[in-house]
């Protein structure tokens, strides 16, 4: 749980919530809709054939594919990964310039301007969900005209990775404020839950008992990716009910 | 966009476009088209689209915002203010998408915005397939294009079309009646044909059916992969999804027969893996012993199809245990809400008898029409009715065409045979906005605007309600391009053949006359503007449509072929190919061997091992057809002796991203056709393999096949 579960707000008491994903994966069927669903939002650059070749791809979210048995009795074991938004994150102690650090609503942020590029906490992650711009990143004309102005262009020389689509977040806030209410569940959705066909993402504030995501990670199916590492991630994954 | 601000985005702006961003409060009216200069810099617009990536004709929303382009004016760069696409996402009011999208609809705004898009009309100065174009007039090209339509015998005019419905394919049928010409053909990709003819042998009524599996208890799907590139690959997955977990205490299965372990077969509870071409022996096979657990209360001729099947020899045919057979048949026959799902995601030789009989399944479980079964196609819509199908002789056609007009297919691609009538047709205009595998046979290129650059009016062919997906123009073409529909006109008029274009505007006024009550508008007018401001109209369910089984079979099972064969198949990212010039699409892993930028052959561990094959070793592949070169993947989940390769790379003309990269797996298969249909099949074709040395690498996101063993703390 991130360091502030509440902040006092002028006026009186303002929850401040505590972003959590919840992905079914026994409504999951991997068809990679929500990597490109993120590489669209997020502005997230191809590498080449030459760059992929050396493992330098940047997918922000994957499919993790494991085959399981042997032919004709053979399964897939597959699930998205992106980054894990951990409560204790092994990548925050190891940057020495706090360039990536957990917020109030449990976000683990990454500040582009404030990397220096040591790679420390890629090194550090188990979900290798961290990328590093080896180069500044290149669209061919017109391709850069697709880019999406509410999400920065990360130089060479910084680490990018998930954020929850932070800026939805931020832009669900001022809707919801320029409307004069409170945010509702399900205003956020960031691109991965909000493309998904099979509907199995589900985003919202996991200390509201009546959303979405809480219910979710309440329904005995919930664990998480590495559990016995303690990072104590944030994204919840519903096992398949087989 | 979720489906609320949809909605009271809709309610709030009166024009064609609706906008949000930080004063989602915004009211002004906008018209379809954006004009530069009234784009306000950092908001958003969503205007209403229709992907054309696939034939599920999903709608769409694009998101709209100012940007900037250089471009060169009297030999000067200058910077152009533009209204841009950000991104894509589902329309929530449509009911095939529901606002969700798949990859290749994200990545269609990869097709506006390529750099390899044609500038101009191109009229060629080379050798065919030489890729020597040179740009010139619209008014030259339409001089050049009506002059050999009027020189050619209208009877050798052949039109090789998607296989779409709506406006562009009403347009063309218009234009080939002005001239005279035979109707357009599609070449059997992503058409269906197989599909279509089943339904109307087993439910006498043509189209395609709905499976309602979000109702199922239990789902068999033969041959359908429904979750990766089939009919309507968004419509199934938020089906699918729902069939496992949207109901309270209620979790539906499914199991999926099929000769690759596609990505159906990923999340089926049990794969039956078929030997390609043993569709339909498993599916006479499973209705056999249906009739002997539960009678035969069904339609007498359907009951004769399975009354003799001889089950072991089914089972040897398809390559299927008889025990699995049996479990299968059982397990349907016990089930509250059972159905079989009936496709060819890979066409074989008997695939249109393989479909029906699969799909008359449905009528010994007593599904069809029922909660959790089959819904039979509904009538079609208004003046869209389905006017252009799919000709089984189009290439024996190509071959004494003097004109050959090609609209979104790509025959030199898919059909490689047809390389050669390409070369030796006297004419062949292509409209296509790429320099692509068939255009470069092309005299001339007439480039259609990007399907994001115009307006569309498409009918699904499955969707849970009648409805029709429609979008105006909202972003000014980029390039001096025309749409097909604006040719077409002008060949016409050029030609002195009398032609009346049919807007979507006109489109949607004859629809809402033809549609009776269509709502709450009371005007045309009012409809044609709600109509394209929320993306196109969606009816109340028509109910169960009847349905009556025609004449059925008799279906002869094909013997099965020994040695090693190859199939090639649509993968979800490339579907047939068109997909290959995207970017996002190269470098995403490929579902099966999580490959990118180049598709490998896939091959069985034991084959491979008595082949000493491992991953990244090349081989060729040789079949009576052709020989091909590619790196290999031993895939855990392969059939041994069943060699698969997905379509999508190995074009010889596709731009920087396509062009000389990998294989193209149809150079293999031939020109097999399902005999019913004529559809081209995708296999099974005997090969030899052979391992090389040196080759093209194979590049992997992840080499990783196995888990690790469980961590230890």
């Amino acid at each position: 749980m991130a360091k502030e579960a509440t902040q006092q707000a002028e006026g009186g008491t303002e929850r401040t919530p505590q972003w959590a994903m919840a992905i079914d994966l026994d409504r999951c069927t991997g068809c990679e809709a929500c990597v490109l669903a993120c590489a669209s939002e997020n502005n997230v650059p191809t590498a080449g054939e030459d760059q992929a070749a050396m493992g330098r791809t940047k997918h922000w979210i994957r499919i993790d594919r494991y085959y399981e048995g042997e032919f004709p009795d053979i399964k897939v074991k597959y699930r998205p990964v992106m980054c894990q938004q951990c409560d204790e994150a092994p990548c925050e102690p190891v940057c020495p310039v706090n360039a990536t650090y957990q917020n109030a609503e449990g976000l683990n942020v990454q500040i582009y301007n404030r990397c220096i590029g040591t790679r420390y906490c890629a090194n550090n992650c188990p979900y290798t969900v961290r990328f590093f711009n080896w180069f500044a990143p290149e669209w061919a004309e017109p391709l850069n005209l697709q880019l999406n102005p509410d999400v920065s262009i990360r130089p060479a020389g910084v680490m990018e990775k998930c954020t929850f689509c932070a800026h939805k977040i931020k832009r669900a806030k001022l809707d919801a404020d320029a409307e004069g209410r409170e945010l509702a569940d399900g205003d956020v959705q960031p691109a991965c839950v909000q493309s998904c066909p099979a509907e199995a993402m589900v985003f919202g504030d996991m200390t509201d008992p009546d959303s979405k995501v809480a219910r979710q990670l309440g329904s005995g199916r919930s664990g998480q990716l590495l559990e016995s590492l303690g990072t104590k991630p944030r994204v919840f994954y519903l096992e398949k009910a087989d | 966009m979720d489906r609320r601000n949809f909605v009271k985005l809709v309610g709030t702006a009166s024009g064609g476009a609706v906008t949000g961003a930080c004063g989602r409060q915004a009211e002004e009216i906008i018209p379809l088209l954006v004009p530069e200069e009234s784009v306000p810099v950092g908001v958003e617009q969503w205007h209403p689209s229709v992907c054309s990536e696939c034939s599920a004709a999903c709608g769409t929303l694009a998101r709209v915002m100012a940007s900037e382009r250089e471009i060169e004016v009297g030999g000067e760069l200058v910077r152009q203010k533009i209204a841009a696409v950000k991104k894509i996402e589902g329309n929530p009011l449509d009911p095939v998408s529901g606002g969700r999208l798949c990859a290749r609809g994200h990545a269609s705004l990869q097709s506006l915005y390529n750099p390899d898009r044609l500038r101009s009309p191109l009229k060629r100065v080379g050798p065919r397939a030489s890729g020597q174009f040179e740009a010139i007039s619209w008014d030259d090209a339409i001089a050049e294009a009506a002059g050999a339509l009027v020189a050619a015998d209208p009877g050798r005019i052949l039109f090789l079309a998607r296989a779409r419905e709506g406006v562009r394919s009403e347009n063309i049928a218009r234009f080939l009646d002005a001239i005279g010409a035979p109707p357009a053909t599609s070449i059997g990709v992503g058409d269906f044909a197989a599909e279509r003819e089943a339904s109307e042998s087993v439910f006498g009524r043509s189209g395609l059916p709905l499976y309602e599996i979000q109702d199922s208890t239990l789902v068999l799907s033969i041959g359908a992969d429904l979750l990766g590139g089939w009919v309507s690959p968004v419509l199934y997955s938020r089906r699918y999804g729902h069939m496992r977990q949207g109901r309270r205490e209620l979790r539906g299965r499914l199991i999926h027969a099929e000769s690759r372990f596609s990505l159906t077969a990923w999340n089926a509870d049990r794969w039956l893996p078929v030997w390609p071409g043993g569709e339909l022996a498993l599916a006479l096979a499973i209705g056999h012993e249906l009739l002997g657990e539960q009678g035969a209360d069904a339609p007498a001729s359907v009951v004769s199809i399975f009354a003799d099947v001889d089950l072991e020899q089914a089972a040897a045919e398809a390559g299927v245990p008889v025990e699995a057979i049996r479990q299968t048949a059982s397990e349907l026959a016990q089930a509250s809400a059972p159905v079989v799902v009936a496709g060819a995601s890979m066409v074989r030789q008997n695939s249109a008898d393989a479909v029906a009989a699969a799909a008359a399944l449905n009528w010994l479980l007593g599904c069809v029409g029922k909660p959790g079964g089959v819904i039979p196609p509904a009538e079609p819509l208004g003046v869209l009715g389905r006017r252009r199908r799919f000709s089984g002789d189009w290439s024996e056609r190509l071959e004494q065409a003097a004109v050959v007009l090609v609209d979104g297919v790509n025959p030199a691609y898919n059909a490689p045979a047809s390389q050669r009538a390409l070369a030796d047709a006297e004419t062949v205009i292509s409209f296509s906005p790429f320099l692509d595998d068939t255009s470069a046979f092309a005299d001339l290129i007439l480039p259609d605007h990007d399907p994001l650059e115009q307006s569309l009016l498409e009918v699904p062919p499955v969707s849970p309600t009648p409805s029709f997906v429609a979008a105006g123009e909202f972003v000014a073409p980029l390039y001096d391009s025309r749409p097909i529909a604006t040719v077409l006109s002008e060949l016409a008029e050029a030609a002195e053949q009398p032609f009346e274009e049919l807007t979507v505007g006109q489109a949607v006024s004859t629809l809402y006359s033809a549609l009776g009550s269509a709502g709450s508008e009371t005007s045309a007018s009012d409809f044609e503007a709600r109509t394209l401001r929320v993306g196109g109209w969606r009816g109340q369910p028509s109910g169960k449509p009847p349905a009556t089984p025609g004449t059925l079979g008799p279906f002869e099972m094909a013997p099965k072929q020994e040695g090693i064969v190859l199939q090639a198949y649509e993968s979800p990212q490339f579907g047939s190919g068109s997909g290959a010039n995207r970017p996002w699409l190269q470098e995403l892993p490929d579902p099966t061997s999580s490959a990118l930028w180049g598709l490998p052959v896939e091959v069985d561990p034991e084959t491979a091992a008595r082949l000493g094959l491992v991953n990244g070793d090349n081989v060729r592949i040789r079949s009576e057809h052709g020989s091909l070169e590619a790196p290999v993947y031993v895939n855990p989940a392969a059939i041994p002796g069943v060699v698969s390769m997905a379509v999508g790379q190995g074009h010889a003309s596709y731009g920087r991203y396509a062009s000389g990269r990998g294989a193209n797996p149809m150079v293999i298969v031939g020109d097999g056709r399902d005999e019913t249909t004529g559809c081209p099949t995708m296999g099974p074709t005997p090969i030899s393999i052979e391992k090389i040395a040196g080759g093209a690498r194979l590049v992997q996101f992840s080499r990783q096949d196995r888990d690790l063993p469980p961590h230890r703390v």
